[in-house]
C-alpha cells in the first residue's frame, strides 16, 4: 500500500478530511505529521531564506518530519477557489519551493487548484492526481465525490456546532487531537466572548499560538473563531471593508474580524505572522477599522519564531484586564 | 480636479507630456528622496514592501501640493498590488486629506482599451481625435528614454571620465522631457546618441557583464535600489537588463492580445525548477537566472524586502543546476550607500578573480 503523507500545517486546517478520504478510497494509507515542535520549526527555518513565513517554515519542518515515514508527500497548489481571488504567492509555489529546498524529500503529489480555468480543467487536474493510483477514471470519479463529501460534512460541523477544527477533524478522521483532555474540563465560560482571528494554521497549531484558545478558555472566556461563522456573514463583511476580495484569505481575516468587531463579541485578537504578505494589509484595514468605529477593543499580536511565550500572556492578560474594566464600567453606566 | 501620481523612474515624462496635450491640471510630486521614504515609512504599516512605502510618500507628497486625484496602478494577481490604492486612500483620508481620491489604474483586464478609458475620464471627456495623438507623443517620449538609458549603460564602464555619461544621460532627460513634438524629439534623439558615441572610452576594457534581474519596481525606480546601475557602471561593470517600460507597455498594450508574449520564453527556461506562475516577477527571476547562467559573468537580483514572488524566487533560485553567481540586495528602508558599495565590490572581485581562473585554464 503506498503511504502519502499530509503535513499538519498551512492548508491541513482547512481540507484534511477530504484529502483523506480521496487518497483512502483510492487504496493509500494515509500518514500524518506529528504536531509542531520547536525542533520542526527550526528545521524548517534552516532551509529558507530569513524572511520565508513563519507558516512556511513550520510546514516545510513537518515535510522534513515526514521524509523517512512516507512513499510520496501529498502538497497541493491551491491557485484559486473562488473566482478572482487567489491565494499567497507562497502557497502557489509550495510544491516547488519545498522541492527545491529540500531535495532528500520524497516524491512529491501536487495538484493545480484553480477554479478560473473551468470546471473541466478542475476535473483533468484531480484525475491527473488519482492517476498516481488507479488507471479507472471511474473510481477517481468515486473517490472525488466521497472526498468532497467529506469536507461538507467537517464545515458543517464546525458551522452548525461550533466545533474547532482540530475537533472536528478527530470526529471525522479519528486522528486523535494533540491534548485529548484539555478541552474537557474548561470552566464554564462566565468572563467575557473573545473572538479570535488569522488563519487556521496559525489558530489551531498549538505551538505557533502558544495555545491561546486554550488560555482563553481556561481563564473563563466564551471563544469564537473564523470558522464558526457562515460564508454568507464573511462575505457581506468582507465587502463592506474591502469591497471584492482578491485573495482566498480575506474571508478569514477582513471577513471575520469584520463581522465580530461589529457583533456581540468583548473583544478581538487578531493573530498574525511576521512576513505574511496578505496578513500585513488585511489586520491594518482591520486595525484602522477598529479604530474608526471604536467599539470593540482590538489587539493584534504578531507572531515569530523569536516571539517569547512570556510576552504573549502578558500581553493578553492586559487585553483581558482592560476588557473587563470596560465591561464593569458599562454596567456601572446603566445601572 | 488635480492630477498627482507617484514616480517610478522617469514614467512622470511620459504623463507629463500627456496631460499637458490634453490640458489636465497635474502636478508633480518631487523625485523620491529621503523625505518621501520617511513619509511613506511612517505611515505605512510596517510589514509592506518598500514599493508601497516609497508610492505613498509620493502620493503624500502630491496632495501636500493640492493633488486630489491621485493615480496608482493596480490589477487583479497575486501580489498585494491590488489593494494598495485602496489602503493607500484609507491611509491618505486618516491623515486628514479628506477629499482626496486614489484612482486605481487597473488595465490587467482591459489592457489598451482600459488605459484610455482611463485617460478620457482624467481629461474631462475630451475628444478621442485629441487623446490618441497625445497618448501617441507619451509613448514616443517613453521609447525614447529607454534608448538613452540603454546607451548610458553601455557606456558607463568603458567611460574614460567616470560620471560622463551620467551627466550626459541627465541632459539627455531634460531635453526629453522639454521637447515639443515627435519632429523635435527624433532630433534629440539623433543628437544624443551621436554625443554618446563620442564619450571618449578605454579600447582596452573588458567590462564584466552582469544581469540585473528582480521585482518591476525596484529595476525601475534607482532610488529604491541606490541606484544600483550607476554604481556598477563606476566598478566598470556592464549591466544588461530585460525589463524596459517601453518594452514593457508595448507587449502588454499591443502584443499580448496578439498572442506574442516576449515572457514564454523565459517561463519555459523556469519550469524544471517553477511549474507555475507565482504572481509578481518571480517567474521571471528564476526564468532569467538558467537563461543567462552561460551569458553573463553574474547576476545582481534585486528584490524588495517582504516582496511574496520573490521570496519563493530566492528559495528555489540556489537549487538550480544552471550555476551562476548571484548577489540578492533586498531593499528596503534600511540599505545604506556603503553597506551595499562593500557588498557590490566584493561581488565584482569574486566575478574578476572568476573570469581570470575560466581564461588561465
Amino acid at each position: 500500500m503506498i503511504r502519502v503523507g499530509i503535513p499538519r500545517a498551512l492548508l491541513y486546517y482547512q481540507y484534511y478530511p477530504m484529502w483523506k478520504v480521496f487518497f483512502e478510497e483510492l487504496g493509500a494509507e494515509v500518514v500524518v505529521s506529528p504536531p509542531t515542535t520547536q525542533n520542526m520549526l527550526s528545521e524548517g527555518s534552516s532551509r529558507v531564506v530569513a524572511d520565508t513565513c513563519l507558516a512556511v517554515k513550520v510546514f516545510l519542518g513537518h515535510v522534513l518530519s515526514l521524509v523517512e515515514e512516507c512513499d510520496c508527500i501529498f502538497i497541493p497548489a491551491v491557485r484559486s477557489v473562488k473566482r478572482k481571488a487567489y491565494s499567497c504567492s507562497k502557497l502557489l509555489g509550495l510544491p516547488d519551493m519545498t522541492r527545491a529546498v529540500i531535495p532528500e524529500s520524497p516524491p512529491i503529489l501536487e495538484i493545480d487548484i484553480d477554479v478560473n480555468k473551468g470546471k473541466p480543467a478542475l476535473y483533468r487536474a484531480i484525475y491527473r492526481l488519482g492517476r498516481h493510483f488507479t488507471w479507472n477514471p471511474f473510481e477517481v470519479r468515486r473517490a472525488g465525490i466521497a472526498a468532497w463529501r467529506a469536507n461538507l460534512d467537517y464545515q458543517q460541523l464546525m458551522c452548525k456546532q461550533g466545533l474547532m477544527p482540530p475537533e472536528a477533524i478527530e470526529k471525522i478522521a479519528g486522528t486523535p487531537q494533540v491534548k485529548p483532555e484539555t478541552h474537557t474540563d474548561y470552566p464554564a465560560p462566565t468572563r467575557a466572548t473573545i473572538a479570535i482571528i488569522g488563519h487556521s494554521y496559525f489558530l489551531y497549531d498549538e505551538h505557533i499560538s502558544y495555545r491561546l484558545i486554550h488560555r482563553l478558555k481556561r481563564a473563563q472566556n466564551r471563544v469564537l473563531t473564523p470558522e464558526m461563522l457562515t460564508t454568507d456573514e464573511l462575505e457581506s463583511a468582507t465587502a463592506r471593508l474591502v469591497g471584492k476580495a482578491q485573495w482566498t484569505c480575506d474571508h478569514e481575516v477582513v471577513g471575520a474580524g469584520g463581522h465580530y468587531l461589529n457583533s456581540k463579541a468583548d473583544g478581538v485578537i487578531g493573530l498574525m505572522t511576521f512576513g505574511c504578505g496578505p496578513d500585513s494589509l488585511l489586520m491594518d484595514t482591520l486595525h484602522r477599522q477598529a479604530n474608526r468605529s471604536k467599539t470593540t477593543p482590538f489587539m493584534s499580536l504578531t507572531l515569530e519564531e523569536h516571539t517569547a511565550e512570556a510576552g504573549v500572556i502578558t500581553r493578553l492578560e492586559a487585553f483581558l484586564d482592560m476588557i473587563e474594566r470596560r465591561k464593569r464600567r458599562q454596567v456601572a453606566v446603566c445601572v | 480636479m488635480r492630477i498627482g501620481m507617484p514616480h517610478m523612474g522617469n514614467v512622470y515624462i511620459p504623463f507629463k507630456a500627456l496631460f499637458r496635450r490634453l490640458n489636465v491640471d497635474f502636478v508633480l510630486p518631487p523625485v523620491s528622496n529621503r523625505r518621501t521614504l520617511s513619509l511613506g515609512v511612517r505611515y505605512s504599516p510596517e510589514g509592506l514592501c518598500l514599493p508601497f512605502k516609497l508610492t505613498l510618500g509620493n502620493l503624500i507628497e502630491a496632495a501636500e501640493l493640492g493633488a486630489d486625484t491621485l493615480l496608482m496602478p493596480s490589477g487583479y494577481g497575486i501580489c498585494r498590488l491590488g489593494y494598495y490604492a485602496s489602503t493607500q486612500e484609507q491611509i491618505l483620508h486618516d491623515m486628514g486629506y479628506d477629499n482626496v481620491e486614489v484612482v486605481k489604474v487597473d488595465f490587467s483586464e482591459h489592457k489598451l482599451s482600459g488605459l484610455l478609458k482611463i485617460i478620457k475620464r482624467l481629461s474631462n471627456n475630451a475628444p478621442w481625435t485629441r487623446i490618441i495623438p497625445a497618448f501617441r507623443i507619451g509613448l514616443a517620449k517613453l521609447k525614447t528614454l529607454d534608448k538613452m538609458e540603454r546607451l548610458v549603460q553601455k557606456v558607463r564602464p568603458v567611460e574614460l571620465v567616470k560620471g560622463t555619461a551620467n551627466k550626459l544621460y541627465a541632459k539627455a532627460i531634460k531635453a526629453i522631457d522639454e521637447a515639443e513634438d515627435s519632429k523635435a524629439l527624433k532630433k534629440i534623439e539623433k543628437a544624443y546618441i551621436n554625443q554618446f558615441n563620442q564619450v571618449a572610452k578605454d579600447p582596452q576594457a573588458q567590462p564584466l557583464i552582469v544581469g540585473i534581474v528582480g521585482e518591476f519596481y525596484v529595476l525601475l525606480e534607482p532610488f529604491s535600489s541606490l541606484d544600483v546601475e550607476s554604481e556598477l557602471g563606476k566598478l566598470g561593470v556592464e549591466v544588461r537588463r530585460r525589463l524596459f517600460l517601453s518594452d514593457w507597455t508595448k507587449f502588454t498594450l499591443f502584443l499580448n492580445s496578439l498572442g506574442i508574449n516576449e515572457t514564454a520564453r523565459i517561463h519555459k527556461a523556469a519550469l524544471p525548477y517553477l511549474k507555475r506562475d507565482i504572481g509578481g516577477d518571480g517567474w521571471e527571476s528564476v526564468g532569467e537566472k538558467v537563461l543567462h547562467a552561460k551569458e553573463y559573468d553574474g547576476l545582481i537580483h534585486l528584490a524588495p524586502f517582504t516582496c511574496m514572488p520573490e521570496i519563493v524566487a530566492r528559495n528555489i533560485m540556489p537549487s538550480t543546476k544552471e550555476n551562476i553567481p548571484v548577489l540578492t540586495i533586498l531593499c528596503d528602508e534600511q540599505i545604506t550607500k556603503t553597506g551595499m558599495l562593500t557588498r557590490l565590490e566584493a561581488f565584482v572581485d569574486l566575478l574578476e578573480r572568476k573570469r581570470r581562473v575560466r581564461h588561465n585554464s
